[in-house]
């Protein structure tokens, strides 16, 4: 049971993950680009670290890999921010 | 060959659509693939820790996370001001 969540969870990840990729690679603004570049700290992101769960729990590595997409998660809007001031100055010169 | 290593080579397909953005379009359409490579070297590095059960490769996705977040920062800075 654990081993078919596992491999559920992993697949939905990089399902998501590349479908950010593409969304980065094929929208036609920088600000959509954004928005999925944004898409990947969560999504995907919380599905692996479910999957890191499962077989960890709250071990060591459970409780680092918690702490990894948690400063993903709560450190990125800050950096989409600053992006998307720099992508104002460069294309309208604000 | 277990499933995290499967995830973290599929994830790693991401990267060449990343390096033909980055190659091709503007800095700006870069960093933005740039700060998404990022996330997903953290995940990478999350799957593989736990695919070859290295526990201090969790601790290397926590530096990258924040080194990335860091260094978009410094990009995005930059960027803004002088492109």
């Amino acid at each position: 049971m654990t081993n078919w969540a596992v491999d559920v969870l992993l697949a939905l990840a990089v399902f998501f993950a590349l479908a950010c990729v593409v969304g980065v690679v094929v929208m036609p603004t920088t600000y959509d680009r954004l928005h999925y570049a944004g898409a990947a700290a969560t999504v995907p992101a919380f599905l692996v670290l479910a999957a890191v769960l499962c077989r960890e729990h709250l071990s060591g590595g459970g409780l680092e890999a918690i702490a990894a997409v948690g400063l993903l998660f709560f450190l990125f809007p800050v950096l989409l921010t600053a992006t998307a001031r720099a992508i104002a100055r460069v294309e309208d010169g604000a | 060959m277990n499933a995290f290593v499967w995830a973290a080579l599929g994830l790693c397909l991401g990267y060449l659509p990343l390096l033909c953005v980055v190659a091709r379009r503007r800095p700006i359409d870069g960093l933005v693939a740039l700060e998404l490579g990022g996330v997903l070297l953290v995940l990478v590095l999350l799957c593989l820790a736990e695919g070859f059960h290295r526990s201090f490769g969790y601790s290397v996705a926590i530096v990258a996370a924040v080194m990335s977040w860091i260094g978009g920062l410094v990009f995005a800075r930059f960027l803004g001001r002088w492109v």
